[in-house]
């Protein structure tokens, strides 16, 4: 656009009297209409009423303007107001500025003239802004509404299940010859609490008839390129060709490991005492019945919470409650049995647990708090040595101890991760895009995490947190729906671009990257949230922020510090 | 109609189930007992674990909701009743009079300083004082005042009070408004209600109410609030500043008998807060579970092992005046044990909403043992009630924390699109 095209009109708002009593905008009209470029200056009385849209949409369009500054509130308030008010009058929304006059004005300055020689300075940057926005378009992005997800463990399954539909295929790809991933094992004791091993089983039933679930079992997802709504797949199958998907987003279930308790010799795994973990008792149940080597049946266990606790560096939230459910199952078999449960905090954290710690009291099983644990023994005795809450240290004589080892991060974790670009907390878990508002999502956009690949839980909390991954698809990724990337994002000016990739290793959600036989970076825009870092840390200065050019922020500046200095 | 959700409750969950709900392409109605939304979370300075800036964690996504066409949002509005079946409720809902209207009102707050009427504020915990036409905190959204009948001189007491409307430049106010009922046709429902915190006061043993050095959870957030009544110093109610400071933890938690992994961290909060603001005061945190779980709360607790801060299990624990301050004696180990102190602050327990068995009864779902409404845990269906059609998520389900929530929120939407299936509004 050549300068002469220019029709910027500024529009005044007085905000009532919150704005018209602390500025003089009759100076301000005055002033700024003697600035070259404007072609018009107006005041209203409240614009973001009706008759305010309506009279700045009219006007927009009977003055034929080409740019709009409106100086009124906080962008907060009215930005996308006022920038719906002239897409509506055909002025390119990224063609208009907001000044904030309020606020950064009106409500700030107590004396009048100063608020007013604020609210020139302002209007004048923003007019210069103005003159150097370039029209940006919205963009459409066609998606597929189909759904990888990796790993056939129940969170994996459930996420599936909650995706699938005629307009929607899901793609389950396990690594082993079965689904169902560890709650699929349980069928002795666990899983705890009121969970039946049945409700797992309907899932995998579920899940292997579904005509919209198609798994790949054996089977490794080898690569996966793109970005939200187009993401190509890549799955090695045994004795078959590779096989090539496109779906629109990722859910990442690939499951946990458990603590091995011989790396430490507190739990007596060095010595001939009779330890089990719960994932061995709960074997034996399932075969037969829980026997010690000689063949006979234990007259007396300890229950030794928080094993590998302290290696990890934190609390798995799930392991006391499998102990209590071996307690139950002790206590229903062998009712005479002696039972002494040695923890550190024992949490009822619902009526039930708590209903459940004093019922198992009541059935004769000892529950002792201590500060410091261990196991040892020989192939005559096991003994658990600790050191009870007023500091003394004492000793348990049993025929059997049982541990609960923590939840650790699954073994495929590194590569996943590294196949997708998602970082890796402190312990080895995915690691969530928020803490709080991102538990289940990752950095790249459209690539779900759920159950414990993304941190230790229970059967529930997996199959809710796979849930909350379905929702989120289901909600962003409607089929037929076309997608809107963000429209202000970064380029690259390739004749300046030195190849030194720094844009590369700063892009925290994988749009930047390198072209090794053209040696210069791109942004992809459709991944690209228009962050900036990469522009910052181009040492070239080859890359620029649409909307936030170094020249839109040069001019704003310059005109802003100019017309301070003039007013003083 | 097809399209149609009705969410009830506007704190992070019903925020979060709105927004994904809408983008989606689904039309929200959006109901709101209070005059705001943001729920418990306007109330934090800070969110755990990451001890996160609360407010610019929530204001994008409450600006997001405001501005969303496919969201209506009903403040001051309460369900009232409810036929039909899923895909087809029909729903009561009584709104109350917007003597304020949003469309005219741009938030100057120029009406509140000529009403006359001051009184305490409850949203600060009683620790200031507002008017009988007010929004309950600075940064309230909608920012759009409200009328408290009960107090203002023209509802309670027939006076010709037109204080307020006279200095309304936009004549946004209206006195002759009627509260409505509207009817809604909705095909879910999802039911956001969130918790409270249990409230000690009945309990004379811990003195709150009566040793003006106790602070409620609540209160003590208030205090520490930067946008609250001292504007986030930590002055006591006679104008200095604690020395000594006792924490304690899990407050209810014997009446009730359990405790929630959330309220188990929610005072080591407190124990961040105070060591971010007073790094010379002597700190001791009476608890009783110590409950840490996950992968994130070992760091965020680690972080509150400070010098200056003495941990000690108790078993019972009470509070009685002494001089300016207090005497807080307890049991450990089962020995009696005591300690002076001249601030008290007391971390509860979180407990279903007030209001909870009426709401479940006119909605007909089931509630849990617990008093919060029951979901399906035993069928892996956490946020599906015991009516089909109606969802519930967050602490309305139970006590949890913010991630916990959110991540129910979003369960709830996908149970409710692939329920009404992907029909895009048009």
């Amino acid at each position: 656009m050549s300068e002469n095209t220019y029709k910027i009109g500024v529009y005044i708002c007085e905000c009532g009297p919150n704005i018209a009593d602390a500025v003089d905008i009759d100076r301000v009209v005055e002033t700024i209409s003697k600035y070259p470029d404007i072609f018009i200056v107006k005041r209203h009385k409240l614009l973001c009423s009706g008759p305010g849209k309506d009279f700045l949409h009219e006007d927009i369009v009977t003055e034929g303007l080409t740019h709009v500054v409106v100086a009124a509130c906080s962008p907060k308030d009215h930005e996308t107001t006022f920038a719906n008010i002239c897409k509506k009058s055909g002025v390119n929304p990224y063609l208009y500025q907001l000044i904030n006059i309020r606020e950064q004005c009106a409500w700030m300055i107590k004396d009048k003239e100063a608020a007013t020689d604020k609210v020139i300075s302002y209007i004048r940057a923003g007019v210069r802004r103005v003159k150097y926005h370039s029209s940006l378009e919205q963009k459409e992005l066609e998606s597929t509404p189909d759904v990888l997800v990796v790993g056939g463990g129940i969170a994996g399954i459930e996420s599936a299940l909650n995706l699938a539909s005629t307009e929607r295929k899901v793609y389950l790809v396990e690594k082993s010859g079965r689904l169902g991933g560890t709650a699929g094992e349980f069928e002795g004791i666990m899983p705890y609490g009121s969970l039946s091993p049945e409700i797992v089983k309907s899932k995998i039933a579920d899940a292997q008839a579904n005509p919209n679930i198609e798994v790949f079992y054996d089977s490794i997802v080898e690569s996966i390129i793109g970005f939200f709504g187009n993401f190509e797949v890549t799955v090695v199958r045994p004795n078959e060709d590779n096989i090539e998907l496109k779906v629109g987003s990722v859910v990442i279930a690939t499951g946990f490991e458990l603590f091995d308790p011989s790396k430490t010799d507190k739990y007596g795994f060095g010595s001939k005492a009779n330890v089990m973990t719960v994932r061995e008792i709960e074997m034996k149940a399932k075969t037969g019945g829980v026997t010690l080597a000689d063949g006979t049946t234990p007259k007396s266990i300890a229950l030794v919470h928080c094993a590998g606790r302290d290696e990890v560096g934190y609390c798995s939230g799930v392991c006391c409650n499998s102990l209590l459910e071996i307690a139950d199952y002790f206590k229903s078999k062998h009712p005479n049995i002696e039972i002494h449960d040695v923890h550190r905090n024992l949490c009822k954290t619902s009526p039930e647990e708590a209903e459940r710690i004093s019922n198992l009291e009541e059935k004769g099983v000892v529950f002792t708090r201590v500060s410091d644990v261990s196991i040892n023994g020989d192939s005559s005795k096991t003994i658990v040595e600790y050191t009870d809450s007023k500091g003394t240290e004492k000793t348990i004589d049993v025929d059997l101890a049982i541990i609960a080892p923590a939840i650790i991060p699954g073994e495929d974790t590194p590569q996943v991760a590294q196949m997708l670009d998602l970082t890796i907390d402190d312990f080895g878990f995915f690691e969530e895009e928020h803490l709080m508002t991102g538990s289940f999502k990752t950095s790249v956009d459209g690539v779900f995490v759920t159950g414990c690949a993304i941190g230790p839980k229970g059967i529930l909390d997996s199959v809710g947190q796979a849930q909350s991954a379905a929702g989120n698809i289901l909600s962003r990724l409607v089929p037929g729906k076309k997608l809107h990337p963000e429209v202000k994002t970064s380029e690259v000016i390739e004749s300046l671009c030195t190849g030194c990739q720094t844009c590369v290793t700063v892009c925290s959600y994988g749009a930047t990257s390198y072209d090794e036989i053209r040696r210069v970076s791109s942004v992809n825009e459709a991944i690209c949230r228009g962050c900036g870092n990469c522009v910052g840390s181009c040492p070239s200065g080859a890359i620029r922020a649409k909307h936030f050019t170094e020249k839109q922020l040069f001019q704003e500046v310059l005109e802003a510090i100019a017309s301070s200095e003039i007013s003083g | 109609m097809k399209n149609n959700v009705l969410v009830i409750g506007a704190g992070i969950t019903g925020i979060e189930a709105s927004l994904l709900l809408a983008g989606s392409g689904r039309k929200v109605f959006l109901v709101e007992k209070t005059s705001m939304i943001g729920g418990n979370l306007v109330k934090y300075e800070e969110v755990f674990p990451n001890m996160e800036c609360s407010t610019c964690m929530l204001a994008p996504k409450q600006q997001d909701v405001l501005q969303n066409p496919n969201i209506e949002l009903l403040t001051m509005a309460d369900v009232v009743e409810i036929s039909g079946n899923a895909g087809n409720f029909k729903v009561k809902v009584d709104v109350q009079a917007d003597y304020v209207s949003a469309a005219d009102c741009i938030g100057c707050g120029a009406c509140y300083d000529p009403c006359p009427v001051s009184i305490p504020n409850e949203f600060e915990e009683k620790l200031s004082e507002r008017k009988a036409i007010f929004v309950p905190c600075p940064g309230a959204l909608p920012n759009v005042p409200v009328i408290d009948k009960a107090q203002c001189l023209r509802f309670a007491k027939g006076e010709e009070c037109t204080l307020c409307q006279e200095s309304c430049m936009f004549e946004a106010i209206d006195y002759n408004k009627q509260d409505r009922q509207i009817e809604l046709e909705v095909s879910a429902i999802v039911v956001c209600t969130g918790f409270q915190m249990f409230d000690p006061v009945s309990n004379t043993k811990y003195g709150l109410g009566e040793i003006p050095v106790v602070y409620s959870e609540m209160q003590f957030e208030r205090l520490f609030a930067s946008n609250g009544p001292t504007l986030g110093e930590l002055k006591l109610r006679n104008d200095t500043t604690p020395k000594k400071i006792v924490v304690i933890h899990d407050v209810g938690k014997e009446v009730l008998g359990y405790n929630s992994p959330v309220a188990s961290m929610y005072p080591v909060k407190f124990l961040r807060y105070l060591t971010h603001k007073l790094e010379s005061a002597e700190i001791i945190s009476l608890f009783d579970d110590m409950f840490i779980p996950g992968k994130n709360y070992q760091a965020f607790f680690n972080e509150a092992l400070k010098p200056n801060i003495h941990f000690e299990r108790y078993d019972d624990v009470s509070v009685e005046a002494k001089g300016e301050g207090a005497l807080v004696k307890y049991i450990a180990d089962g020995s009696e044990k005591s300690v002076e102190a001249d601030m008290v602050i007391l971390s509860s327990t979180l407990v279903p909403r007030t209001g909870a068995p009426e709401l479940a009864e006119m909605l007909g779902i089931e509630m849990a043992e617990s008093g919060f409404f029951k979901s399906n845990r035993n069928g892996l269906a956490p946020v599906a009630t015991s009516r089909e059609g109606i969802f519930v998520a967050g602490c309305a389900e139970g006590a949890k924390d913010i991630a916990h929530s959110v991540e129910q929120a979003s369960a709830a939407v996908g149970l409710v699109l692939s329920i009404i299936g992907n029909e895009i509004a048009v």
